[in-house]
């Protein structure tokens, strides 16, 4: 088996499911039957043409409702410094809404812009300007399957960088090389190669940095502007020429003159470092470890990350990022089963995933901006609490499970573990009003009536065992089937709590079938069931995908 | 493998907690048994070991400021450079000073409290934060990489096997603590982090109170099989803990006065709960805590060199180690505890135009508490003739601080002299030898042939002062070119003291 061949047979379940945890941020049931049964190719290219579908959603409003401007969409309103934090906190729901809603057109477009986000840093503090983020995050979206030079080029003169780091104080007279190193370092070709030989030299970076002098971003933060850009200045741009070192060998990029020699030089050096050997499986790798496993051995450096490297830089294929993906997502490496739940589900994966698991509808941000506050709040102050700031990292590095020894496991410490559970709770004992008639959470009772045949008819028709509960809630919840050993733990020491027999279950069912509207035989099935949910939740086998 | 082994004792252990598979709060343990097994100190040895990391790189020449060189200072960094009339003054040693927010840290080196270790880096300095961070955790060479990070190959080999079996009534309690979000690879060992990470003891417990645990079963294949037991060992670690950690909260104080709430300072409220856990009596060897936002490339200082980012951080530094040293004091736990801080690495020696500083090389470490017996290791960083590069090309504006000390000699005699660890396994821990300072020793060492008045040739990369015992090290031929004074003086069979004139050695007993 090639690695990176496509993997041909017709999707079961599992794999479909696999499929969509990994390239989105979690499936729900009836997307994992529609992609039963189709090749990975077919499902892949549905999975990105889909991306069209939300290509421009309608814009963040104002979500306050005590507000007169509630609803009112403020990106356009000259900027406002005393509403900067919660017009940023506006987009990052926009953003999460997006990855949780539910509209039968399930795409990698999110997923994969959360990957851009954690490739290319740039975080709220200390751009601290709501509009700022908004077009970064914008720019991402807009080329996150589109080609990564572009993507290369455009991050370089995004005004959120430009701010973040340092490129707005870059001059000739006394450059700044906080962005020239993060270029290299993070965004294109890596410190060092797999073997761990420096891809560049520290002069590299003092010379990238002088190619990049010039750029500013205007009216950061300048209360009641209306517009904002990054410019190019060039009296502040150092015009000689710039050479680099035997690593890049030693190319020259001709030093410009002029309001053009920005540009013409940013796509010189975006040329040069994209064009280094490494730059391509740098990012490949990156990709690998996002989608596939965190874990990247000789065997899968030689096998998977080399030639899917070389096909991203072929001349056919010449950067566009949609193709890479795919060969990745179809790939046989991508199924084979030492891959399924081989990562830890991020705070995202583990928040969202449940969302949309349990089908918790996202309200429309239009019409519905209040309960959709309340709804993306809640989750992006778990993913905050678990240790995932979107659009808000530690550094510029983004979140250290994506880069620490250990990868995804550090997600899990003896505090995050207790935390998920508790945020994870909510699902579970339903707390949380969304708005009237609808509490976050799991309608136990309608999902089991669901797959009671004949619900009334207690008499002639049997009543769904345990092990139909359990498989019930079960269904895609793990990554990976539970044992035999571990299904009778769950139904005997959890749900039917270590002290009563399996049929106890069927007589409390039929009592509850023959007087639906009782509270206490609603409570006798909704203690069991939540006792058992609540415990699949916390589970080890529910933490990985 | 260990693994599979842990899960079943875990599963022992874990038994009364799934009795109705909720509601657990606490480990079954013979209480009384194991108080009193406390009170014998199995585990002798009770010091600790508090490691403040500075996140992003701390500009040192801003924080210890080298009043000897203070105009070739200002022209490097003349956007930034701190007044001389405002830099803090240090009792008997005038040539070095703080920035004038450090009031706390000053008072502690006034009282012998707080050393200073200059120019503190290591050989072919990595400028990149994430892989410098790691090389000062993981405890390596520039060259070389290691999955485990040196506190927790300390504590690897202090408590073999775990965590299997663990917590157990030898060593009930972490083997390390860190107040934070996510665990540091210097906790990192073999396989996993010996340290367990929280946020607050009450909010701890409460939280792991509340939590189920998990069932036995066969573990899946591959990868995914590794992730399910390093959770489940988590889950049952987390659970055993919890109780450990909120009795000794309870049972601990705060003696003296942190800064409050308003100032915000995230350091002292680490370090606040630190205290009270090593006053409650939590065994812990090593705790964890940190202060990020070092990385000031730009606006380091504000409308005025004196106050900003910069000074701000050092402020809440500054603050934080001094209240909780003084907590210490009051507690009459001071003796057992030292402290040391560490950043990703130094920055440049002139500033940029952003009113900031790029990524640069040495810097000092501060080491605090009643346990160090010098307080100066290296020497203020030469800034007229001791930068890198030597000579500047023309146009280059970049210059260096160089390295004095490689921060392992530093981890060495921590772990040789704070913990009493045999030098066989310190040299293990660190993959090889490295030479003392003398930090906690009255005695100064040669580690090399050459004048007696060059700094290099001692351990504690200074020239030996009156008060110290010197002794001159088998091999090395230390040459006298002048009048010498110490302590003591002593030559080792092989060493030779080698007078150059008609020079005095002046012993000052």
């Amino acid at each position: 088996m090639a690695y990176l061949d496509t993997y041909t047979t017709p999707l079961t379940a599992a794999a479909a499911a696999h499929l969509l945890r990994r390239a989105t941020f979690g499936p729900t049931n009836q997307e994992v039957a529609d992609f039963t049964g189709k090749t990975a190719s077919q499902a892949v290219d549905i999975l990105i043409n889909n991306s069209s579908y939300r290509a421009t959603p309608p814009p963040p409003v104002e979500m306050d409702t005590t507000r007169s401007d509630a609803g009112q969409p403020f990106l356009d309103k000259p900027f406002s410094g005393s509403r900067s934090f919660t017009y940023f906190n506006y987009v990052k729901y926009w953003w999460i809404g997006l990855m949780a809603e539910q509209n039968g057109k399930p795409s990698v477009l999110e997923k994969l812009t959360a990957f851009w986000q954690n490739h290319f840093v740039v975080t709220y503090t200390p751009v601290e300007d709501y509009r700022y983020l908004d077009r970064y995050l914008r720019l991402l979206r807009t080329n996150a399957l589109g080609n990564f030079k572009d993507l290369a080029i455009g991050i370089s003169k995004d005004p959120g960088m430009l701010i973040f780091q340092n490129g707005n104080e870059n001059t000739k007279a006394l450059p700044n090389e906080n962005y020239a190193r993060e270029l290299q370092e993070l965004f294109t070709v890596g410190q060092r190669d797999f073997a761990g030989n420096y891809n560049y030299t520290e002069q590299d970076v003092k010379t990238a940095a002088r190619v990049l002098t010039g750029w500013q971003a205007t009216n950061r933060y300048v209360e009641g502007s209306t517009t904002f850009d990054s410019v190019f200045n060039s009296d502040r741009h150092d015009t000689s020429n710039k050479v680099f070192s035997e690593k890049y060998n030693n190319t020259t990029i001709t030093g410009r003159t002029g309001t053009g020699a920005g540009d013409a030089e940013l796509v010189d050096l975006i040329t040069m470092l994209i064009g280094h050997p490494e730059s391509p499986k740098y990012i490949c790798r990156k990709l690998y470890r996002w989608y596939v496993n965190p874990n990247v051995t000789q065997e899968i450096e030689d096998q998977v990350i080399v030639p899917l490297a070389a096909f991203f830089a072929s001349p056919g294929n010449n950067f566009a990022i949609a193709p890479v993906l795919k060969k990745l997502l179809t790939s046989n490496i991508f199924f084979d089963n030492r891959n399924i739940g081989a990562i830890v589900k991020s705070p995202a994966e583990f928040m969202i995933g449940a969302i949309r698991l349990f089908n918790q509808p996202v309200p429309d941000i239009t019409t519905e901006y209040g309960p959709f506050q309340k709804m993306t709040s809640y989750l992006s102050n778990s993913m905050n609490l678990l240790q995932l700031n979107l659009l808000n990292q530690p550094s510029v590095f983004g979140s250290l499970p994506y880069y620490q020894t250990g990868y995804s496991k550090n997600w899990i410490n003896e505090t995050t573990i207790g935390l998920r559970s508790s945020r994870i709770d909510v699902l579970v004992n339903p707390i949380l009003e969304i708005k009237p008639g609808y509490i976050l959470g799991v309608d136990i009772l309608a999902r089991l009536r669901s797959i009671q045949p004949n619900f009334s008819d207690v008499a002639g028709t049997p009543a769904i065992t345990c092990e139909q509960v359990l498989a019930e809630f079960s269904k895609n919840l793990f990554a990976i089937e539970l044992s035999q050993q571990q299904k009778d733990f769950l139904i005997d020491s959890i749900m039917m709590m270590k002290s009563s027999p399996r049929t106890t279950w069927i007589r409390e069912w039929d009592a509850y079938r023959t007087t639906p509207s009782d509270a206490s035989k609603q409570n006798n099935i909704l203690w069991r069931c939540r006792a058992l949910l609540k415990y699949m939740l916390r589970m080890a086998e529910y933490q990985i995908f | 493998m260990k693994r599979r082994d842990f899960i079943s004792a875990a599963s022992s252990l874990m038994v009364p907690l799934v009795l109705d598979g909720f509601g657990v709060k606490s480990m079954a343990k013979g209480s009384a048994l194991v108080r009193s097994l406390r009170q014998t100190a199995a585990l002798n040895n009770d010091r600790v070991l508090v490691i403040i990391y500075l996140g992003g790189g701390n500009d040192g020449l801003n924080t210890v400021i080298p009043l000897e060189y203070y105009s070739t200072y200002s022209q490097l960094r003349s956007n930034i450079a701190i007044p001389e009339s405002s830099v803090l003054r240090l009792a008997g040693n005038a040539g070095t000073g703080f920035h004038p927010v450090m009031t706390g840290m000053r008072s502690l080196y006034d009282e012998g409290k707080l050393a200073i270790i200059n120019s503190v880096s290591y050989p072919n300095p990595d400028q990149s934060h994430f892989r410098s961070t790691d090389i000062w955790m993981t405890g390596v060479d520039a060259s070389q990489y290691s999955t485990s990070g040196w506190a927790g190959r300390y504590l690897g080999d202090r408590y073999p096997g775990y965590p299997d079996g663990y917590p157990n009534e030898q060593m009930e309690d972490p083997l390390a603590l860190q107040i934070g979000q996510i665990t540091t690879p210097a906790l990192l060992g073999p396989d996993q982090s010996l340290g367990v990470t929280i946020q607050d003891p009450n909010t701890f417990y409460q939280l792991i109170g509340e939590a189920s645990t998990e069932t036995e079963g066969p573990l899946p294949c591959c990868d995914a099989g590794e992730l399910v037991s390093y959770i489940r060992q988590k889950q049952v670690l987390a659970v055993g803990y919890a109780s450990e950690i909120k009795a000794a909260a309870d049972a601990g104080r705060n003696l003296a006065v942190y800064p409050d709430a308003s100032q915000k300072n995230e350091l002292a409220d680490q370090l606040k709960i630190v205290a009270r856990l090593i006053h409650g009596g939590l065994k812990s060897k090593i705790y964890y805590v940190e202060l990020g936002g070092f990385d000031t490339h730009s606006g380091q200082v504000g409308t005025t060199s004196t106050e900003g980012i910069h000074a701000q951080l050092l402020k809440k530094l500054s603050d934080a180690i001094y209240s909780f040293q003084n907590d210490l004091k009051l507690q009459g736990t001071e003796d057992k505890v030292l402290g040391m801080t560490f950043s990703d690495f130094g920055r440049r020696a002139n500033s940029n135009a952003s009113k900031g500083t790029d990524h640069g090389v040495g810097a000092p470490m501060f080491v605090f508490g009643t346990g160090i017996k010098r307080q100066l290791v290296g020497t203020n960083p030469d800034l007229v003739n001791g930068l890198l590069p030597p000579t500047p090309a023309p146009g280059v504006t970049s210059r260096d601080i160089k390295m004095q000390i490689d921060f392992r000699r530093v981890y060495s005699d921590v772990l040789n002299d704070w913990f009493g660890t045999a030098g066989s396994k310190t040299d293990q821990i660190l993959f090889r030898n490295f030479k003392t300072t003398s930090l906690f020793s009255d005695t100064v060492q040669s580690i090399a042939s050459g004048a007696w008045a060059n700094p290099e040739i001692w351990s504690n990369g200074r020239v030996p002062a009156i008060r110290d015992f010197v002794r001159i090290n088998s091999g090395h031929v230390v040459d006298v070119g002048q009048n010498v004074t110490a302590r003591d003086v002593k030559v080792e069979v092989g060493g030779e003291l080698k007078f150059l004139g008609d020079y005095t050695v002046n012993i000052v007993k």
